[in-house]
């Protein structure tokens, strides 16, 4: 019991994925369907677009920051593909701007709080109703219907494989190895944890912050097109609310608001446990007026047990190191 | 209706012309920016600007503090008469009551506030008949299914009366088929919420037979899920899913019209906007005027959508 708290304590996505593993096998009893291979797989579909957000989103916590302005992000992001497709048809000229453009924006929100010096939770919730409003004048707050062939993001399969879960897949890897593999990774962890020891020990905290919003930017940019290509045009709803469904996946797969601590797998496990809920209720023909209750319900409850976990573990590694310093004393 | 509209209309023209008009302002009080709401506003401001007056546009982003506080500014700024959408009726009430005691008439348009003491007209569209109207369209075109007849509907925003007189009129036809099971998705108007909702309704019974979209914008990831499980078969053949939907944007004409989508009911946006002004202004003159005044849709379908794609206001 011991080593599994302690194992909780380290592993901190483990929590999650406990969760998730529990909610699975409820609804598994609960609908025949629910443990079907297709029903697996529209769950990964899914929750595609909000777990590639949340690896970035993951990488900006980490580094103690937060970015509200994902959802306009992304919505300006599919405005500016749509408009471009409808003006050029070019695709590669669409993609690269939209893509370029995504990362900029994400990067310009790292430097706004690095040169200003300001809350990260307030220069975003600016820059959040700036994209926005951009995004609505640029296309007149019209929708745009994309290209059939753009479904291929959307709808594609390679080997069988859905296109969605491979762009989740490859942005998972490569965010795994930049996270653990590389300095960056330690950086960013490093800077989370306490911005006071990164300056005093010259870490490039500029260059750090601004890359991880600029990631952050940049998944976005990805997510937006595979959404844009699911529901098939632009609407001047899309995005909206989606970074705080994204925030709650981070949290949730054991990253700490705080930044310093967490994972990717946490925070993939975590976009994954959030589409369970809806997908579960939806199996069940619950009643729409009990969805907010059961969604926000399910999550309170997540996040109470992983925090009285995490505080049990805490209380335990305490208690065994007072034991320990006590030995050394009487020795 | 249509002939209370024209009276309505001709009276307000009258009265408009001549001096009066140089000096009206008209405050206009916007919940949030969308195409069909675009639209609409686009109607307001072209009849205003035929009738001479000036117009104030505000917005509020869907944020229902900005909208009390915008409707505030309206009043200091004595605009003559105010026409809102908006986000929530309670807490922009007193902003309203503001109004009245300044002597501006109010119109709510598109989304009524029943419980209000200070509307006093509201014009917007019929829901509950062109809900009726994609229903019919399905009981009938479902009336030979033996067994049990498996129905989505995807649900607008459950506190909005537009969503829930679309889903009450659907039902009220639906009622028709013998043995039917509906499978409720919530989507809050959100196609993102529509397409995973979809999916999954799909994951919980195969043997779907028919969509009901609240509004037609979801149709393009009904389509994505179709063509996710290979069931994308246009109308007439052997396979096809029913989808049907109410709105009149370009993603329901473009379904419609490929036959991927059975019909769409079209919402007259032209004449909400432009009764709106023309209630506004009975009501600045002090004449009376009903306070409900709906707009029925018209209802098209594959065979004959494109022959009508100029009443169509989502048609390219």
């Amino acid at each position: 019991m011991t080593q599994l708290k302690t194992l909780l304590s380290r592993q901190k996505w483990l929590a999650a994925a406990i969760a998730t593993i529990v909610l699975a096998a409820l609804l598994s009893v609960m609908s025949p369907v629910f443990l079907t291979f297709s029903n697996f797989q529209s769950v990964l579909v899914q929750a595609s677009v909000t777990a590639i957000m949340a690896i970035g989103m993951t990488y900006i916590i980490l580094s103690g920051g937060i970015d509200i302005s994902m959802g306009a992000i992304l919505f300006f992001t599919s405005a500016l593909f749509a408009q471009l497709m409808l003006d050029t048809s070019s695709y590669p000229l669409a993609f690269a701007a939209a893509i370029s453009c995504a990362t900029l924006l994400g990067a310009l929100n790292g430097a706004l709080v690095i040169w200003f010096r300001m809350s990260p939770l307030i220069t975003t919730l600016a820059t959040y109703s700036i994209y926005r409003g951009m995004a609505i004048h640029l296309t007149g707050a019209q929708n745009i219907p994309v290209p059939r062939e753009m479904g291929f993001l959307g709808n594609g399969r390679i080997l069988n494989i859905p296109v969605p879960i491979i762009l989740l897949l490859i942005i998972f890897v490569i965010g795994i190895y930049l996270l653990n593999k590389t300095r960056f990774g330690v950086f960013v962890r490093a800077l989370g944890n306490s911005q006071r020891s990164a300056e005093e020990t010259n870490l490039p905290i500029g260059k750090v912050t601004i890359t991880a919003y600029a990631i952050g930017g940049f998944v976005t940019g990805i997510a937006a097109l595979v959404l844009l290509a699911r529901v098939g045009g632009l609407q001047s709803g899309i995005g909206i609310g989606i970074e705080f469904t994204v925030i709650a996946a981070v949290i949730l797969g054991g990253t700490k608001l705080t930044g310093g601590s967490g994972t990717i797998v946490g925070s993939v496990i975590g976009a994954v446990f959030l589409v369970l809920i809806d997908n579960g209720l939806n199996l069940m023909n619950a009643s729409p007026y009990i969805y907010d209750i059961v969604r926000g319900g399910v999550l309170l409850a997540a996040v109470v047990v992983d925090r009285l976990s995490a505080y049990r573990a805490e209380q335990s590694l305490r208690s065994q190191r007072s034991a320990r310093l006590r030995e050394t004393a009487q020795a | 209706m249509k002939k209370l509209l024209g009276a309505v209309f001709a009276g307000a023209v009258t009265i408009a012309s001549g001096a009066f008009a140089d000096d009206i302002v008209i405050g206009l009080s916007v919940d949030q920016l969308f195409e069909s709401r675009v639209g609409v506003n686009n109607a307001i401001h072209a009849e205003a600007e035929d009738r001479g007056f000036e117009v104030i546009e505000v917005v509020a982003d869907g944020d229902a503090q900005a909208q009390n506080a915008q409707i505030q500014s309206l009043i200091a700024q004595e605009v003559d008469a105010i026409l809102v959408c908006a986000v929530d009726q309670n807490t922009i009430e007193r902003a309203l009551i503001a109004a009245q005691r300044a002597g501006i008439p109010v119109v709510a348009y598109d989304r009524d506030l029943p419980e209000s003491r200070v509307v006093q007209a509201f014009v917007g569209p019929d829901s509950l008949f062109d809900g009726r109207e994609a229903g019919r369209y399905m009981a009938e075109a479902l009336s030979g299914v033996e067994g049990e007849v498996v129905l989505v509907e995807l649900i607008g925003a459950l506190n909005d009366q537009n969503g829930i007189d679309r889903s009450a009129g659907w039902r009220e036809e639906i009622a028709a088929l013998e043995n039917v099971r509906i499978i409720e998705v919530p989507t809050d108007w959100d196609s993102s919420r529509a397409l995973s909702g979809t999916q999954n309704a799909f994951q919980q019974s195969e043997n779907i037979h028919g969509v009901f979209a609240a509004t037609d914008t979801h149709i393009p990831a009904v389509e994505t899920v179709l063509t996710d499980l290979g069931r994308l078969v246009p109308i007439g053949e052997e396979g096809h899913v029913v989808v049907t939907g109410i709105n009149g944007s370009n993603d329901g004409y473009t379904a419609t019209a490929a036959g991927t989508a059975d019909g769409i009911v079209v919402m007259d946006l032209d004449t909400t906007g432009r009764t709106a002004v023309a209630l506004a202004v009975e009501l600045m003159a002090g004449n009376e005027v009903p306070r409900t005044n709906v707009i029925p849709g018209n209802f098209y379908t594959h065979d004959n959508i494109e022959e009508n794609a100029a009443m169509i206001w989502g048609a390219p």
